[in-house]
C-alpha cells in the first residue's frame, strides 16, 4: 500500500510540473507539497542520489549551496539541487521528484540540498546526506528559532549517525553540534582586524559550554565568531581541518591550507563572512574527493547572487541595494557593519519591514535591540531615512543608538522616503532591505535613479 | 542609586537587556551595575533600587537558578521589604516550583511562587501582547516555549489580547509587593513609556523623564493604536 500510494503521489506530483509551467508558476514547492499531502512519508521512497551534500546553518547557506553547485558543476559533476525552491521538506521533495523517473529512481549520483536548520527532524530520517556542512549558528527570527542553543538542540537530534560534519571551528555554537559525529573543521586564522573582546549586542557564547567560566577570546571577529578558551577548566575551540590563512582584504586575495597543502586564491567577496563562506566550500569539496589545488580554484571563479548585494551607479551617485534579512538582528547588524565601514559619506534608507507579517498582525520588533544600530553612528553616516510601518520604531532605536536627531528623517511611505534623500554627489547612498522588501526596493531605487537623472538634466 | 542586571552574559535575549538600560539612561542619578553567574549580586549585601533579569536560554535558566539558589531568602526578604524587581521573558521561571520538561522531568526552581512552567519546545508560542496595568495600556510581544501554570497569586498585567500566563488566561505574570515579572517582551519599559515612568517614580529617581520621550511615546501612541484594532490578528 506504502509503496502504492507512493506512485501516485510521485505522478500527480511530476504531473503538475508542466502544468505550473504554462501558467507560468515555475520554482515553486508545489509538487513536494502535493506528494507530502497523498504520501506523507513520500521522503522514505523517492530515490536520492548515491552522495547528497547538505549545508545547513543559520546565515549563509543560500550562499554555500549555490558556490558549492557552482563548483561542483565546474569540475563537471553533474548534480540535482533545491536553489529553484524552498530549503524545507516540501523543496526537497520537488528537487527530488524532477530528479527522478517514472518509477521514483533517482537520475543523478549526486545531490546538493540547502536544509533549512528546523527542518532537521523532518529531513534528515529519510534524506541521509554523506556530508553536512554547517555555516554557523546564530540568533535568527526570535518568533521561530528562538535562539541558537534550541537550533543545536534540534539538529544533534536530527542529523543522522554516518553524516560526517563539515563544522566552522570558529563557532562554538556550531562546532560543539552532534558531538558523535565524524567531523572536520574550517576557520580562518588571525587577520587584521581582529579583536578580543566582543563590540556587538549579540554574543551568544560568553561562558565555557562545559563549565560555565567566562570565555576568553584570543581572537574574535563579531558576536560569537572567533578562538576561544575557557581560564577555568581549559576547554578552547577545535583546531582547524582546513585553515584560511594571510587573508588579505585589499588584495582579494587568500590562502587555504590542508593537510600541509596551501593554495592561494582569489576572494570572490571582501566581507568576512564570504571568506567564511569560501572555506566552506572549500572544506566541503576536500571531503566530497577533490584534491585541494582544484577545490581552490573552483571556489575562487563561483560568484555571490547578485539579490544579497547589489550596486547601481547613477549621476555621481553609487545606489547601493543591501539585504538586511528582516527580524534577524544578526544579520542586519552585518549588513550595517560591512556597508558604513566602506570609505567615503553616506546616506542610509532603512527599510527592512517585514512586510508580510504587517499584513496580518505585526511585526515583533524585539530584535532592534539586538542589533547594533550604534553602528550606524557615525560622522560619515550624513543622513539616515527610516521607514515603512515601523519607522517610528527606527526613530526611537537610532536616537538611543547615539545618532543625532538632526540625521534622522522618519517617513513612513517608503517612496515618499526616496524623494528626502539629499543624493549628493560623491556619497554612496545605501537601501537596506529584507526579502519581503526586495520589489519594493527595486522600485524605491528607481525612483532614486530617476531623481538623480532629473537633476543632471 | 543602582540598578542592577542579573547574569547578562546569559539572560539577555530578545532586547531585555534595554529594558534596564533604558532607566539607566533616563535616570542620570543611576549607576547600572551587573553580577555574572560566578559573582554574588550587589542587592544581597547592599542597596540595590531595582533588580532587572531577562530572557535566557533553557540551559540558561538552569544556570541561573544554581546561582540564585544561596541567595532564595534575600530575594525573599527582599520581596517582603518591598525591594523592586522587573523580570522578563523565562527569567520569571525560576521563581516558581519548577520548570517541567516534555519527557516529564523537572528544573527545581527557587520556589518562591506557588507555580510551575511546562516547556513545549516544538510548539513555540507568539502573539502581540495588549494589557493593562492599572489605567495604563501595555503593549508588548510574547515569543516563548513554556507557559505558567498553578495559583502564583497578584498578576502584574490584566490581559486584553494576547495570551496570559497561559493562552486565553487574562493574569499576566506576577506581582507580590515591588517584584514585577512578565513574560511581556518589548524591550517592555522601551515599548511603555508611562510604564517606564512608573518604575522610574518607584525607585525614586528624581525625575520620570524619559531618555527621547517624544520618539518613545509617538511609537507607543502608534502601536497601542494598532494592537487596539480588532481587525489585527494576534496569535502567530
Amino acid at each position: 500500500m506504502g509503496r502504492l500510494r507512493f506512485l501516485c503521489a510521485l505522478w500527480a506530483a511530476k504531473l503538475s510540473i508542466p502544468a505550473l509551467k504554462l501558467t507560468r508558476h515555475n520554482g515553486t514547492n508545489f509538487p513536494g507539497e502535493l506528494a507530502l499531502k497523498i504520501c506523507p512519508d513520500f521522503l522514505r521512497y523517492i530515490g536520492k542520489p548515491a552522495r547528497i551534500i547538505a549545508v545547513t546553518g543559520t546565515n549563509g547557506k543560500t550562499t554555500v549551496s549555490n558556490l558549492l553547485c557552482d563548483s561542483l558543476e565546474q569540475l563537471g559533476v553533474r548534480l540535482l539541487n533545491n536553489r529553484a525552491g524552498s530549503n524545507i521538506n516540501s523543496g526537497i521533495s520537488t528537487s527530488l521528484i524532477t530528479g527522478a523517473d517514472l518509477l521514483g529512481r533517482a537520475k543523478y549520483d549526486t545531490a546538493v540540498f540547502e536544509v533549512d536548520e528546523r527542518s532537521a527532524l523532518r529531513i534528515y530520517p529519510y534524506v541521509r546526506p554523506e556530508l553536512i556542512v554547517m555555516t554557523n549558528l546564530f540568533r535568527d527570527s526570535i518568533m521561530r528559532n528562538g535562539h541558537p542553543g534550541f537550533i543545536a538542540d534540534i539538529l544533534t537530534k536530527g542529523i543522522p549517525p554516518e553524516s560526517k560534519l563539515v563544522l566552522n571551528a570558529d563557532d562554538l555554537i556550531c562546532s560543539g553540534v552532534a558531538p558523535d559525529n565524524a567531523r572536520v573543521y574550517y576557520g580562518l586564522r588571525r587577520m587584521d582586524g581582529d579583536l578580543t573582546e566582543c563590540v556587538n549586542l549579540i554574543n551568544d557564547m560568553r561562558i565555557c559550554p562545559k563549565c560555565g567560566g567566562r570565555l576568553r577570546y584570543e581572537y574574535l571577529r563579531y558576536h560569537h565568531i572567533g578562538r576561544a578558551m575557557c581560564a577555568d577548566c581549559g576547554f578552547a575551540s577545535p583546531e582547524y581541518d582546513y585553515a584560511g590563512e594571510d587573508v588579505d582584504l585589499s588584495a582579494m586575495t587568500m590562502t587555504a591550507a590542508h593537510g600541509g597543502e596551501r593554495c592561494t586564491l582569489p576572494l570572490i567577496s571582501d566581507s568576512v563572512f564570504n571568506v567564511y563562506n569560501m572555506m566552506a566550500v572549500i572544506a566541503a569539496l576536500c571531503e566530497f574527493g577533490i584534491p585541494l589545488a582544484k577545490a581552490a580554484e573552483a571556489a575562487g571563479k563561483t560568484k555571490v547572487v547578485g539579490t544579497r548585494h547589489s550596486e547601481v551607479h547613477a549621476g555621481d551617485i553609487d545606489i547601493v541595494m543591501q539585504m538586511a534579512k528582516e527580524k534577524n538582528a544578526l544579520a542586519i547588524t552585518r549588513a550595517f557593519d560591512y556597508a558604513v565601514t566602506k570609505p567615503g559619506r553616506k546616506e542610509l534608507l532603512l527599510m527592512m519591514n517585514c512586510l508580510s507579517d504587517e499584513k496580518h498582525w505585526s511585526e515583533n520588533t524585539c530584535w532592534l535591540y539586538d542589533c547594533d544600530f550604534e553602528f550606524l553612528a557615525r560622522d560619515d553616516v550624513s543622513r539616515v531615512i527610516a521607514t515603512g510601518p515601523r519607522a517610528m520604531d527606527y526613530r526611537l532605536r537610532l536616537l538611543l543608538a547615539g545618532v543625532p536627531e538632526e540625521k534622522i528623517v522618519c517617513e513612513r511611505d517608503e517612496l515618499r522616503a526616496a524623494d528626502m534623500l539629499e543624493l549628493v554627489p560623491g556619497e554612496t547612498v545605501y537601501i537596506f532591505h529584507g526579502v519581503d522588501s526586495f520589489d519594493l526596493t527595486v522600485r524605491v531605487r528607481e525612483r532614486i535613479r530617476e531623481r538623480i537623472e532629473e537633476a543632471a538634466k | 542609586m543602582k540598578i542592577e542586571i542579573l547574569y547578562p552574559e546569559i539572560c539577555e535575549l530578545y532586547g531585555d537587556l534595554m529594558n534596564a538600560k533604558y532607566l539607566a539612561r533616563s535616570c542620570p542619578e543611576a549607576e547600572l551595575v551587573t553580577a555574572s553567574l560566578k559573582e554574588e549580586p550587589a542587592f544581597v549585601g547592599g542597596e540595590v533600587a531595582l533588580v532587572c533579569m531577562g530572557s535566557t536560554t533553557e540551559r540558561g535558566q538552569e544556570l541561573s537558578i544554581q546561582a540564585l539558589r544561596p541567595y532564595r531568602d534575600a530575594i525573599e526578604r527582599r520581596i517582603e521589604d518591598g525591594g523592586a524587581f522587573l523580570i522578563t521573558g523565562n527569567a520569571m521561571e525560576l521563581f516558581g516550583n519548577y520548570i517541567e520538561n516534555e519527557d516529564g522531568s523537572r528544573v527545581e526552581g527557587l520556589g518562591l511562587f506557588d507555580c510551575h512552567a511546562k516547556r513545549r519546545m516544538m510548539a513555540r508560542y507568539n502573539s502581540l501582547y495588549l494589557g493593562k496595568f492599572g489605567d495604563m495600556d501595555i503593549v508588548g510581544y510574547k515569543s516563548q516555549f513554556s507557559h505558567l501554570y498553578g495559583d502564583p497569586g497578584e498578576p502584574l498585567f490584566r490581559t486584553l489580547r494576547g495570551a496570559g500566563r497561559t493562552p486565553g488566561a487574562e493574569p499576566e505574570g506576577l506581582r507580590r509587593n515591588n517584584f514585577m515579572a512578565t513574560y511581556v517582551l518589548g524591550p517592555l519599559t522601551v515599548l511603555n513609556p508611562p510604564f517606564a515612568k512608573y518604575l522610574l517614580q518607584l525607585i525614586g529617581a528624581r525625575s520620570d523623564a524619559l531618555a527621547f520621550e517624544d520618539a518613545a511615546r509617538d511609537a507607543y501612541e502608534t502601536r497601542v493604536k494598532e494592537f487596539s484594532d480588532p481587525n489585527r490578528g494576534f496569535e502567530y
